[in-house]
């Protein structure tokens, strides 16, 4: 019965196929000879046919289950087979949770394609299971073995989280899953984001009422992996995210940037005692590094008045010297503090 | 080119994967740098070849992934051409039009091909397709499409926080939402019912970095009913700042400037809240953020950490194009304001000539956020096929995406299409309201009061698009003025010439002639 798992007679194109001769093919263009055409294969050409046929007479049956699933094989980015699957799908009552299944091999095969993420969405929302919902979780992180930073992937996850918004069974496992991404790959900004839409950008979790205690906490995190690559913009961009959301002074973080700004000492520090609050360059830091110094420069340009100038001295240094290719931007910068409205 | 200005991006002994693949990308492309002595060279014949063998032979079959697309495939071809310069003949515009209005849907808007469901994304490039190739008057394309119905759809698109899908079932994201307010915009159907709440939507998909993410989560804040919605509910984003996404919200930011300022002077019924903003000082750092270095040829990428590709020589160029602008046009107002509290504005035109005696930084005319010289050696470095057509970046083909991006790219680099101020002004007072309003599309009937409202609206989004305008005097070629390519619009992805052609149709007005301006500038541009 299940004609969307029945994979024989794959090559007998519609047209000859008795099971389909009551439809009739309609063809793409009639009337027009198209511009900029493109040259389908006979398979490809038959297989639409028969779904524009199918469409005109708003069939929906198991075979247009079928149609649809091999029309997608072929082009996954034909959305109106997939809203017509969809829709096929509902008008049957069949099982979505043997759609998903389906899914599973279609997503990590076209990874790219918005429609195999959206189609899930779909199902996941007529599903309304929190099971579901946790599995999902488990096959995102799978592919996102495939493909660490897939757009796609890690936007359907943090629909997953919000529309679900399971305090018990989807959220707790974010954070320390996000930490062993950044533990492969502390680059990862995909992985940085996702820690700001967990912590910051969808409520409270719990145990997580103390705001201080967080901020303290993602502070502490955050320049713990500054420290071990200071040039990562993902990290230093978090950390800027995290003050400007909690309305921190930059000021605060002074001691913290200071011996980033600076080529790295020769030898050990005179320090012996290591300060926790404000970790240190790594010993293969490249420094000083342009990170830090934008980051001084704005605390500069905060306090205003005096300072002014030495935020402007920074802003030469990496317009002349330091990141020439943003000399504009440099410039503006100084422009706009020098006659700015503030 | 000293060595050391080739210097790898800084690892700091500690690789990663993303560094790992940084590195590999800049030894590749580092074979790519100009040597000196030897401007590099637009390919014209040959991409001109790579766009007629598409035009009039067709793609092949692997194109197939594109054939939800169809009217993509048409507008990247056909403005490919306009930026090469290159005008069409009648028949190809006769057979672009029908190819075109094959796809129109019968309850509104455009598929991905004929038969296929209306889409947002298509309807944008067929609209664009018709803007080049269309004309007025039966079988010209333009009064074919049916503006009633386009915009009855797109009310059905409509979510209850202000967002839309892209298509019926399909998702919600800021590309739809981009594609649909130029359509709004050429065809003179931007309504107050069309346009609630999108100032709203857009700025919540501002990320953290500045740049903008794909769509937001609406849910906790707006339920499926609507109902009493919870303002201070979060609406976080889905997926980080994105180039693509970025240049939507950007350009989608500055097409809805007259509403939110509209909407801004008029009694609201949600006074108690602030108005929606984009925060443009963390959106300025973003997008400057996203050139790559010397070793990538000044090329851009699309997240941070990501590699450079041409295809964002064009988004990211683009959106950059459009908050450089903005921002222009944000410090003429100030100064307005601030100089000129009951004056003429007119009075301003010419002024700054004492200012520019002031200080170093206004002899500069260049107000882009990025290194234009950089960004065009990319797209005519590493962006070039030999086969013809451009590309991501080597060793990869091209393709008819990628060739119009690095195009387009390579255009907002050279020239700065920015708002004109007496421009602005010229297009207001030649503004003729009756006729605008007897060209009206949507077919929506409105009360008095909204009438007003709609009248305001629709001069401004009017003149808010067509104000952009080249600053002559500002163009910089990489390899020589034999490297020119036509400026483009930055909001809409057209010469301004067609962008003026549609529009004043579809507005019923006929526009002020366009007398040159330039500002002074004290050196040549060097290259």
């Amino acid at each position: 019965m299940s004609a969307t798992f029945d994979d024989s007679d794959e090559s007998k194109p519609y047209a000859t196929d008795p099971e389909w001769a009551d439809v009739i093919p309609v063809q793409q263009y009639e009337g027009v000879e198209p511009i900029a055409p493109i040259f389908y294969t006979e398979e490809y050409k038959d297989a639409t046919d028969y779904f524009r046929g199918v469409v005109k007479t708003g069939e929906m049956s198991p075979r247009v289950l079928k149609l649809t699933e091999e029309i997608i094989h072929m082009n996954p980015a034909h959305y109106s087979a997939w809203q017509y699957r969809y829709r096929t799908l509902l008008a049957l009552n069949s099982s979505l949770e043997a759609e998903l299944e389906l899914m599973d091999s279609f997503a990590i095969q076209f990874l790219k394609t918005y429609q195999v993420w959206h189609h899930r969405r779909l199902l996941l929302t007529a599903l309304r299971s929190v099971d579901a919902a946790a599995r999902e979780l488990a096959f995102v992180a799978r592919a996102l073995r495939t493909d660490a930073k897939n757009y796609h992937t890690w936007s359907y996850r943090q629909w997953i989280l919000a529309h679900f918004n399971d305090e018990d069974r989807l959220w707790p496992g974010e954070l320390p899953w996000v930490e062993e991404l950044l533990e492969e790959d502390v680059r990862n900004n995909s992985a940085w984001h996702h820690r700001f839409f967990v912590v910051w950008q969808s409520g409270v979790r719990r145990g997580e009422v103390d705001r201080e205690d967080v901020l303290r906490r993602e502070l502490a995190f955050t320049k713990e992996k500054i420290s071990l690559a200071p040039n990562n913009p993902s990290a230093w961009n978090y950390l800027r995210g995290v003050l400007d959301h909690t309305h921190t002074p930059y000021a605060s973080l002074t001691s913290f940037v200071q011996p980033y700004t600076v080529a790295a000492a020769p030898g050990p520090t005179d320090d012996s005692v290591v300060d926790l609050e404000n970790p240190r360059p790594s010993a293969g830091a490249e420094l000083p590094c342009v990170p830090a110094l934008e980051f001084l420069a704005d605390i500069y340009e905060a306090e205003g008045g005096e300072a002014t100038p030495k935020a402007v001295q920074i802003w030469k240094s990496l317009a002349d010297e330091r990141d020439t290719i943003r000399k504009k931007y440099w410039e503006h910068r100084i422009k706009d503090a020098l006659h700015g409205s503030q | 080119m000293t060595s050391s200005g080739l210097r790898p991006t800084p690892v700091d002994g500690y690789p990663s994967p993303t560094s790992r693949l940084q590195i590999a990308t800049e030894d590749i492309l580092r074979a790519h740098v100009p040597t000196s002595g030897t401007p590099p060279v637009l390919n014209r014949n040959l991409h001109l070849q790579f766009l007629l063998r598409n035009l009039q032979q067709g793609f092949p079959e692997r194109y197939t992934s594109q054939d939800a697309s169809q009217p993509w495939l048409i507008f990247w071809t056909l403005q490919g051409f306009s930026t090469l310069g290159i005008g069409l003949d009648d028949r190809t515009k006769r057979r672009a039009i029908d190819t075109i209005l094959a796809m129109q849907h019968p309850e509104g808007g455009f598929g991905g091909g004929p038969g296929q469901v209306a889409h947002l994304l298509p309807t944008y490039a067929a609209v664009c397709s018709l803007a080049i190739a269309g004309k007025p008057g039966p079988g010209g394309g333009w009064d074919e499409i049916d503006r009633a119905k386009m915009h009855a759809w797109f009310l059905s698109l409509k979510q209850p926080d202000g967002s839309f899908k892209v298509s019926s079932d399909g998702e919600v994201d800021v590309r739809g939402l981009y594609c649909l307010l130029v359509c709004a915009t050429i065809l003179n159907i931007m309504t107050a019912t069309l346009l609630a709440g999108i100032p709203e939507v857009i700025a919540s998909c501002q990320t953290y970095e500045g740049g903008f993410g794909s769509a937001s989560f609406g849910e906790w804040a707006f339920g499926e009913d609507g109902q009493s919605p919870d303002y201070a509910a979060p609406r976080p984003t889905l997926g980080e700042a994105h180039g693509g996404y970025t240049f939507c919200a950007t350009a989608a930011w500055a097409l809805i400037q007259p509403y939110v300022r509209l909407y801004a002077s008029s009694p609201s019924p949600n006074l108690s809240l602030a108005p929606p903003a984009v925060n443009m000082r963390s959106l300025a750092r973003w997008y400057a953020a996203m050139q790559g270095g010397r070793a990538e040829l000044g090329g851009l990428r699309g997240r941070t950490n990501k590699l450079v590709d041409g295809c964002y020589a064009w988004w990211v160029g683009g959106g950059a194009a459009v908050v450089a602008g903005m921002l222009k046009e944000m410090d003429e107002a100030r100064s307005i304001v601030g100089e000129c509290v009951a004056g003429d504005v007119d009075a301003k035109e010419g002024e700054g000539e004492e200012a520019k005696e002031e200080g170093w930084e206004d002899d500069d005319v260049d107000d882009s956020l990025f290194d234009r010289a950089a960004l065009q050696e990319y797209v005519l470095c590493a962006g070039q096929h030999a086969a013809g057509g451009l590309r991501d970046k080597p060793p990869k083909h091209s393709d008819a995406y990628h060739t119009l991006y690095c195009l387009s790219g390579l255009s907002v680099a050279q020239h700065q299409v920015i708002p004109n101020t007496s421009r602005r002004i010229a297009l207001r007072s030649s503004w003729d309201s009756a006729k605008a309003r007897g060209r009206e599309g949507s077919g929506m009937s409105l009360s008095d009061d909204q009438l007003s409202f709609s009248d305001g609206l629709r001069r401004e989004s009017f003149v808010n698009a067509l104000s952009w305008l080249e600053e002559e005097g500002t163009e910089i070629y990489v390899g020589g003025a034999v490297n020119r390519v036509n400026a483009t619009h930055p909001l809409f992805n057209l010469t301004v010439t067609h962008t003026e052609a549609v529009m004043a149709h579809f507005y019923g007005q006929s526009l002020p002639i366009r007398r040159p301006t330039s500002r002074p500038r004290r050196k040549p541009p060097t290259a």
